[in-house]
């Protein structure tokens, strides 16, 4: 899952400013889960929002809200035509992925960021958020025991532990796992040490050309003598 | 009476709400999570309001109910059922039942006649008033009430009751022909009477069938009571025996002991366990130093020097009969005597009616009737309480008056009967041990007794009423069945398991097809998941979420910027428990200038943008006042403190001091609460008076 947070309302007010009235949208899937932008918080932000405006007494915007169930899937946004109309500016409550996507469907409206995309990841309990994938698109996890090193060490080194590890902590932070030492336990637990002993080579970012692109449907051809 | 009124008379609405047992246990289905709730509240008035309109007589339900409501009651699978009885005592004492005054107005121009003052001939007056007929009640003693008056002994009903609302219903305009029996159905239709409902009750006690049974100094249990209750003072001598099980017997026991007999000893031939009468009446009577003979049955009566020497034998239980309950079986040559001077044989009653009726008669001497209907052989003629039943409770007897009103309505008008909406049932299963786990288990408050000795002397009322604060406390034990929460918004559940992650009594769960489920069963109804959940999903199925918050913000906001006084402070409190008394009440009452409280059901409840509501609407200080660790919920105040920090951080993105916004817990020593709203609010005027001065400076 996409995990998000909210940007402060100051941020907020200042990329809204130039706009009288602003659609307030949010995304009913990952930044529900993770607490950024769904239903709950877009009412947040709406709140906070009228009353920065009522105490500051600059106010001049109107605010619209709204929830989709997923803002990366045009035929969702298809539901906004009408409301899109009412507004000068869109502030999508959705991950990059959203806004970029309300951005290519509605053409001439401003569509400004409300969250900070963070990471993927996992809720390790309520109100607490973990990352778990970089989307390297190379996945390693095979070699290290479902642990990824990339996201989980602080160094994203392939072959670890570095010398900054102590008592099982990283040297950047205390209260961090090393990511190394969890891989060589849970190694130790599967009985796949020897994978600790092996040296993996640099990876070749070569092969991550962006955007990425993935096409998944065949280049077939339908004719009168096919099908 | 609009119709609006009518229908909500006939069916019972319960909003969104799941029936919840109790309300299926009651004979009348009366909404008791409704006034229970009302109660924990300290809305006494309203709570009244809720039982007038489920019941026609709640101050005599509140004396004598068998509270069918208590045995259902799942707060029994925790700890000890909720006392609703006494809840209901509480509201019609403390609501003021006594100063309600009814009104009827005569629409309807066919004469009804009911045959008997019983409870359930009362009820179906009162309905029938209610719905415009001109009505009749003839009784054939001296008193109108039937078993009210001459069955059930003062300690336990007093008469001022029953005459309240005998004079309610004669205010209503219902006329009661006392010393009146009814010998012939016939002239009454020739008296132009378009429909009778006959509940003449059953008075007659049953015969033992034993030798000596009719020597001078036995006497039926009904008889007996109906002479004590009618003021007359039988003498009885020392030593008193009284055969039978049921309330009937502890009520002739206890009757014969308030009367002077030394030795009162109950006969019964089961033993305890399988004692029809209520357990606690049973108390009782042990308590007043009632005796007990289980397991034995007098089988020969013979009178000898004015004394009864009575045979008895022992009984043994034997396999269930019928009705469940092991019959009892005499032990060959087990005989043996014993002495009273008076034998008062409670064994049961069937009802006495006059063959010119012309009624079909059935099982124990009852009469027959359609049971949805409650129509008889004889066309316009209803009957119903226990002529119909036999022996059976006020309250159910209220119930077939108030079914035989509205049946009689339906035949009046030519109407096809309506289905008959008198069985309910709950559709709330046990709760599981998980969530009984999490409950917090809150002693049972009882309303006070007078001491045995006190009682023992006279027919004063034995059962005190409760003080405002047990009755508040006993009444938030309430486990609020079938008003939790739902999914209502199945297609914007994002499954986000937030529900299953922060309900303290660990009732969501992720079901085969990985959707999530609220069962009803086991919701408490604390409203975390209400207020946390990220799409917004989630609903109190009675709207005690959001939606009630929002309207009692807007109101308060409302009557708030009608005053002007400044600064505004906008007091977020818990509704439950706080409104009669502490340093809350006092404020209300005092309306110190300047703070407005929201009473909400419970803060946990309470959701950031209704505090930011109030900041927008010009508070400039806002405070929630919880119940702290009186709240009969769990992890409320973790919740509260969260949303509260969420919106610190956003006042002070915004500018405004986070100090703004407080907690308080009503709970702590009450001199302590009510300083630390002083100094809150002293504060706020500070911060109010830099805000002003700021602003001066910038113009």
């Amino acid at each position: 899952m996409i995990v998000a947070e909210q940007k402060p309302v100051e941020e907020i007010r200042q990329v809204i400013a130039p706009y009288e009235r602003v659609l307030l949208l949010g995304c009913g899937t990952c930044v529900t889960v993770c607490g950024a932008g769904g239903e709950h918080e877009v009412s947040f932000l709406h709140s906070a929002l009228q009353v920065a405006q009522a105490r500051s007494g600059d106010g001049i915007h109107s605010f619209l809200e709204y929830t989709v169930k997923r803002q990366c899937d045009f035929e969702f946004l298809d539901l906004l035509t009408d409301k899109v109309k009412e507004v000068d500016a869109i502030l999508s409550l959705g991950c990059g992925i959203g806004v970029q996507v309300v951005a290519e469907r509605f053409s001439d409206i401003p569509v400004l960021p409300g969250v900070n995309t963070s990471f993927m990841g996992m809720a390790k309990e309520w109100g607490v958020w973990d990352e778990r994938c970089a989307a390297c698109g190379d996945c390693r996890l095979a070699d290290t025991a479902g642990i990824c090193p990339i996201t989980r060490c602080t160094k994203g080194i392939l072959n670890g532990p570095c010398a900054g590890t102590k008592n099982g902590k990283c040297e950047a932070n205390k209260d961090m796992d090393c990511a190394w030492i969890l891989i060589y336990k849970r190694l130790e637990r599967l009985q796949q040490l020897e994978k600790m002993r092996r040296y993996y080579p640099p990876r070749n970012f070569r092969v991550i050309p962006r955007p990425r692109r993935i096409v998944k449907k065949a280049d077939v051809k339908v004719g009168k003598d096919n099908g | 009476m609009d119709n609006y009124q009518v229908n909500r008379i006939k069916e019972a609405s319960y909003g969104h709400s799941i029936i919840p047992p109790c309300q299926a246990a009651c004979p009348l289905h009366m909404e008791i999570g409704e006034y229970v709730d009302l109660v924990a509240q300290g809305k006494v008035m309203e709570a009244l309001q809720v039982i007038r309109d489920g019941n026609p007589f709640p101050s005599i339900c509140a004396y004598v109910c068998t509270h069918p409501c208590e045995d259902a009651c799942r707060r029994s699978q925790v700890d000890e059922p909720i006392a609703i009885r006494a809840l209901k005592r509480f509201a019609v004492e403390f609501g003021g039942d006594r100063m309600i005054e009814l009104e009827a107005v005569t629409t309807q121009s066919e004469k009804v006649a009911v045959v008997g003052s019983g409870p359930a001939g009362l009820a179906c007056a009162y309905y029938l008033r209610k719905l415009g007929y001109p009505v009749t009640i003839f009784e054939a003693y001296s008193e109108p009430g039937g078993m009210l008056r001459v069955g059930i002994p003062q300690y336990r009903l007093p008469r001022e009751v029953v005459d309240t609302e005998v004079q309610r219903l004669t205010h209503m305009g219902v006329e009661i022909k006392t010393n009146t029996r009814v010998v012939s159905l016939d002239l009454l239709f020739d008296m132009a009477y378009k429909a009778v409902f006959i509940t003449v009750g059953a008075h007659q006690g049953l015969r033992m069938g034993i030798e000596g049974e009719d020597s001078p100094g036995v006497i039926d249990g009904a008889t007996f009571l109906r002479e004590v209750n009618l003021g007359l003072k039988p003498s009885l001598g020392d030593r008193v025996g009284v055969v039978g099980g049921g309330n009937v017997a502890i009520d002739a026991a206890r009757a014969a002991v308030r009367l002077g007999a030394h030795k009162v000893s109950i006969i019964y031939r089961r033993s305890r366990e399988e004692m029809p009468a209520s357990p606690s009446e049973i108390e009782q009577a042990l308590e007043e130093g009632i005796e007990t003979m289980f397991l034995v049955t007098p089988i020969r009566v013979k009178r000898e020097n004015g004394h009864l020497n009575v045979t008895c034998v022992k009984m043994e239980l034997g396999e269930p009969d019928a009705d469940g309950r092991r019959r009892p079986i005499p032990i060959k040559g087990s005989e043996f005597n014993t002495e009273f001077d008076t034998l008062i044989t409670a064994i049961g009653q069937a009802p006495q009616l006059s063959e010119d009726f012309r009624l079909r008669i059935g099982r124990g001497s009852t009469i027959q009737v359609d049971p949805v209907t409650l129509t008889t052989n004889r066309a316009g003629v209803f009957a119903g309480g226990d002529a119909v039943t036999g022996p059976a409770t006020v309250t159910q007897a209220l119930a077939s008056g108030r079914q035989a009103a509205f049946r009689i309505d339906d035949y009046l008008q030519h109407r096809y009967p309506l289905a008959d909406t008198g069985e309910k049932k709950s559709s709330l299963g046990e709760l599981s041990p998980k969530t009984i786990e999490m409950i917090k288990k809150i002693e049972r408050l009882e309303p006070p007794f007078l001491p045995p000795e006190a009682r023992v002397n006279e027919f004063t009322t034995v059962e005190l009423i409760y003080d405002w604060q047990s009755a508040v406390n006993e009444a938030r034990r309430c486990l609020r069945c079938g008003m939790g929460a739902e999914i209502l918004f199945q297609d914007k559940c994002a499954t986000c398991l937030t529900c299953l992650r922060v309900c303290p009594y660990h009732v969501p769960y992720i079901d085969d097809a990985g959707s999530i489920q609220i069962p009803a069963e086991q919701c408490q109804a604390c409203g975390i998941c209400v207020a946390e959940c990220p799409a917004k999903a989630i609903v109190l199925r009675k709207p005690y979420d959001r939606r009630h918050i929002d309207e009692e913000l807007e109101h308060a906001l409302k009557s708030a910027a009608e005053s002007k006084s400044k600064p505004l402070i906008i007091g977020f409190c818990c509704q439950y428990g706080l409104f009669g008394t502490g340093a809350l009440a006092s404020l209300w009452r005092e309306g110190k200038a300047g703070i407005w409280i929201v009473p909400i059901l419970c803060v946990a409840k309470l959701e950031e943008v209704h505090i930011l509501r109030a900041f927008e609407m010009g508070a400039e200080g806002v405070f929630i006042a919880g119940c702290g660790e009186q709240c009969s919920r769990e992890n409320t105040a973790f919740w509260v403190l969260q949303r509260v920090e969420k919106v610190r951080k956003v006042l002070a993105q915004i500018g405004l001091e986070p100090q703004r916004l407080q907690t308080f817990n009503l709970r702590i020593a009450e001199a302590d609460a009510a300083e630390a709203l002083d100094n809150f609010t002293e504060q706020i005027g500070g911060l109010y008076l830099n805000s002003i001065i700021k602003q001066e400076v910038r113009t």
